[in-house]
């Protein structure tokens, strides 16, 4: 056999483990899930398969996708953080108070992202240094953080935002893609390289797989899990900036129930409940699932009392589904 | 009569490694019948099997001369059949008094109310049936360790147990505390109950013990009477006969200290720890389980903070404070439980030999390319079997893992190494690669290897130079050429 004719070979055994490793990832039959819900719910209503629906999906899908992304870090790392949807609303508020005082646009994001870190940041200590298990850390902070968004603007809504800040929520390149789903496809290709090619990315995922051999191999953990805690903090915080400018109000009560939400998108991506193993896009997909789903019920006149039944199944049903895959 | 308990040619493998080989074992009542062997000669895998943590391959178990039928044998029929084991860790609730430890299982009381009154009687009972004075109402969290031993022992007979099993009880008491054990054990053994004994401390064994079964390689190689028993034998017994070390290729080792240890202490673990390792050798180190070889290591590689003592690199004294640092000094560790660890398990298996290459690194962001070359490259050198780089290190066999642990070192050009326990459960053939890697590894004269293991024969072919530990103490070196495997067990049990 020649040289070349090996080479070929192992180039083709290479392609199949690729397929099928494609084959057993969820993220695949997700995807796949996803593209028959949208030609379900076509059917069932024609408005849903409009140019306008689609980009009102990946609209919708943004904030969302942006909070999955975020929780991601956490999720690959073996952590969970249940605090995303107050901080959320906290550094909504916190962005609020920085543009009345202010007025200008990007002092305003730039305060509602340090809130966003700088609670990701007290997470991140907590489980570090106090030792708490991320869930409970989170938690705590799940309450503080909302808490704070109340006191900071005494339960007020924040009105008024100027039209160059709601641009990011509501505006159209070229008048028909929305600007938050460029913010998505921009931050989710850098985190994707991230996880990939760089050593903080590698090591999240190695704390998520084994985090007393990742501290064998020389690696101080305690700055990766805090800056894990800060990415998703300060996703939480981007999100939060582009729901207030969609809405064109900053709310103490918004982002409620978004933790259930994002946490439900990674793990419909086929993350792995005990850390080591997912893919960012995954989430991203999961997101979409998600989104769509609320889209759909929308459509068809569901009420948003039901909503909440359904996001409640779709966490339990991805988890039970990677469960089963993982006793294979 | 019949035997209290007979174990008739118990047979058990693990992945096909034969543990258990046709052992027969005999009990009888009110008898303490001591089993030894060295570390891995099936004594734990023996028990339990008795105590139904394990199921048997084939072979039969009688209890008082009835077949016990082992299909639906488990750890709850082995209560009920009056077997009982004394672990180390304790089955006692630190937080309950003692006397509602002793009710435990079963509370005395009338529609779920429990009758504080007779927890308080069956307690007194119980304690004055052993002559055992021991407050009832203390919380089991304030007792020591031969109290909570011996309250454990008391709770078994308390439940009617015919067959006591005590896997090293000595270990961690003192020797005050070893008395009044001992002096309960001929209190239970006039009650009929027999008593089985697992110990290495052979001095004890003279004063406690009625017979000896010697356990070697999976097989029993001899029962006798502790009566007039001559220690040497049992030692023999349990080394088997001297075989051949395989020949060594001679290597050049470097007269310059290269890593040195002095007086390193750390309390309750080890004390006065010093040596030198020099370049090019592959220092062995062995000792018991409870030696504190472990306890060493990990204190080498930054785990374990010590208390007093210093450690130099080339001269120059370093301050390893956590696992980063020993990294960062070129120092590697494989510790004796690679999957709990060593390994991220359900990462592939080129993450995981890039792992501590990529935490040297300086650079923040790192090329995929040039990654997979450099996992290619040890997987290819060191010849580590997987369907590709990417597969999940979890579906790789243990010699093939303990592969991917050096390649991890090795990727990251580390120049001093500490192997705990390397071959632990590795099978024969992949051994000799762990062997080849390390000769390897020490051969071109720059690196060094700290070689840890409690087998003998593997220690005495390895190694340069042999450290012997025993109870936190480095007590004697030997020169592997001249010494002989009786010799190292007899300064591993501390003998004269």
């Amino acid at each position: 056999m020649s040289e070349q004719e090996t080479e070929g070979r192992k180039k083709t055994g290479h392609v199949l483990s690729i397929i099928q490793n494609l084959y057993r990832q969820q993220s695949l039959s997700m995807l796949f899930i996803l593209i028959i819900m949208w030609f379900v719910l076509a059917f069932l209503s024609p408005y849903f398969f409009t140019i306008n629906n689609i980009f009102e999906i990946t609209l919708q899908s943004a904030v969302i996708a942006l909070i999955a992304a975020g929780e991601s870090f956490v999720i690959f790392s073996g952590g969970i953080d249940l605090s995303v949807g107050s901080v959320f609303a906290f550094a909504a508020i916190v962005g609020g108070l920085a543009l009345q005082s202010t007025g200008s646009i990007f002092l305003t994001i730039v305060a509602a992202i340090l809130a966003g870190l700088f609670a990701g940041f007290c997470n991140g200590l907590a489980i570090i240094k106090l030792k708490i298990p991320p869930f409970v850390a989170t938690l705590g902070m799940m309450g503080i953080a909302r808490g704070l968004a109340l006191i900071l603007c005494n339960g007020v809504p924040i009105y008024g935002l100027p039209a160059g800040y709601t641009w990011i929520g509501q505006g159209r390149v070229a008048g028909i893609v929305p600007v938050p789903t460029l913010i998505v496809i921009f931050f989710f290709t850098i985190m994707f390289f991230v996880l990939r090619n760089t050593r903080f990315g590698r090591f999240t995922y190695a704390i998520g797989s084994n985090t007393e051999a990742t501290r064998l191999s020389g690696i101080n953990i305690s700055s990766v899990i805090l800056g894990i805690y800060m990415i998703s903090g300060a996703f939480a915080s981007i999100a939060a900036v582009i729901e207030s400018a969609r809405l064109g109000t900053m709310q103490p009560a918004a982002g409620n129930g978004y933790e259930l939400l994002a946490i439900g998108s990674v793990f419909i991506g086929g993350a792995s409940i005990f850390g080591g193993e997912g893919n960012i896009f995954a989430s991203l997909i999961g997101a979409l699932l998600v989104t769509t789903i609320r889209n759909g019920l929308n459509i068809l006149g569901v009420s948003a009392f039901y909503q909440y039944v359904v996001n409640g199944l779709i966490i339990i049903f991805a988890v039970a589904a990677d469960q089963i895959r993982r006793s294979k | 009569m019949p035997d209290l308990l007979y174990m008739e040619k118990i047979n058990k493998s693990f992945f096909g490694v034969k543990v258990l080989n046709d052992v027969s074992f005999r009990l009888q009542k009110g008898e303490v019948h001591v089993i030894l062997g060295e570390n891995g000669a099936g004594k734990s895998t023996l028990i339990k099997i008795l105590s139904g943590a394990y199921t048997l391959d084939t072979g039969k178990i009688f209890i008082e001369g009835k077949e016990i039928n082992m299909g639906s044998y488990g750890p709850e029929v082995a209560a009920q059949l009056g077997v009982s084991t004394i672990y180390q860790n304790f089955h006692l609730v630190p937080h309950l008094t003692v006397a509602e430890n002793i009710s435990l299982s079963n509370f005395p009381g009338k529609r779920g109310f429990i009758s504080w009154k007779t927890v308080g009687q069956k307690a007194k009972t119980v304690l004055d049936d052993i002559h055992f004075s021991l407050d009832p109402n203390l919380p089991v969290k304030k007792l020591s360790v031969s109290q909570k031993q011996m309250l454990e022992i008391a709770i078994a007979l308390s439940k009617n147990a015919r067959i006591i099993i005590m896997d090293e009880p000595t270990a961690a008491i003192s020797k005050r505390e070893v008395e009044t054990l001992f002096q309960l054990i001929e209190e239970i053994k006039k009650k009929g109950v027999g008593i089985i004994y697992i110990s290495h401390k052979l001095e004890e064994i003279r004063i406690i013990g009625d017979t000896i079964t010697v356990l070697r390689d999976g097989r029993d190689v001899g029962t006798l009477s502790v009566q007039n028993v001559d220690l040497n034998e049992v030692v023999n017994l349990m080394i088997g006969k001297e075989v051949k070390s395989t020949p060594r290729t001679l290597r050049t080792i470097g007269e310059e200290p290269f890593f040195q240890c002095d007086t390193l202490s750390i309390s309750g673990s080890f004390h006065n720890i010093s040596f030198t390792v020099h370049k090019g050798e592959i220092l062995g180190l062995t000792g018991l389980v409870g030696s504190g070889k472990t306890e060493l290591a990990r204190a080498i590689f930054g785990i374990d903070r010590f208390l007093s003592g210093e450690i130099s690199l080339n001269h120059q004294s370093v301050h390893i404070v956590n696992p980063k640092k020993a990294v960062q000094y070129g120092i590697g560790y494989l510790p004796e439980d690679r999957d709990v660890s060593g390994l991220c398990l359900n990462m592939p298996v080129k993450d995981n030999i890039t792992l501590v290459f990529l935490a040297k690194l300086k650079s923040l962001i790192f090329s995929t390319m040039k990654e997979r070359k450099q996992a290619n490259q040890y997987i290819g050198n060191l010849k580590i079997k997987v369907t590709d780089m990417s597969q999940q290190v979890k579906y790789l066999s243990g010699g093939n893992k303990q592969k991917v642990i050096f390649a991890k070192w090795l990727a990251a050009h580390c120049q001093f190494l500490v192997l705990d326990e390397p071959t632990i459960g590795i099978d024969v053939g992949a051994r000799e690669e762990i062997y080849n890697l390390i000769y390897d590894f020490v051969k071109t004269g720059h690196n060094a290897v700290l070689f840890i293991s409690s087998d003998i024969p593997e220690i005495l072919t390895i190694s340069d130079r042999i450290l012997v530990m025993s109870r936190g103490q480095i007590v004697s070196e030997l020169d592997p050429h001249l010494t002989t495997k009786q010799e190292v067990m007899t300064r591993c049990l501390n003998l004269k």
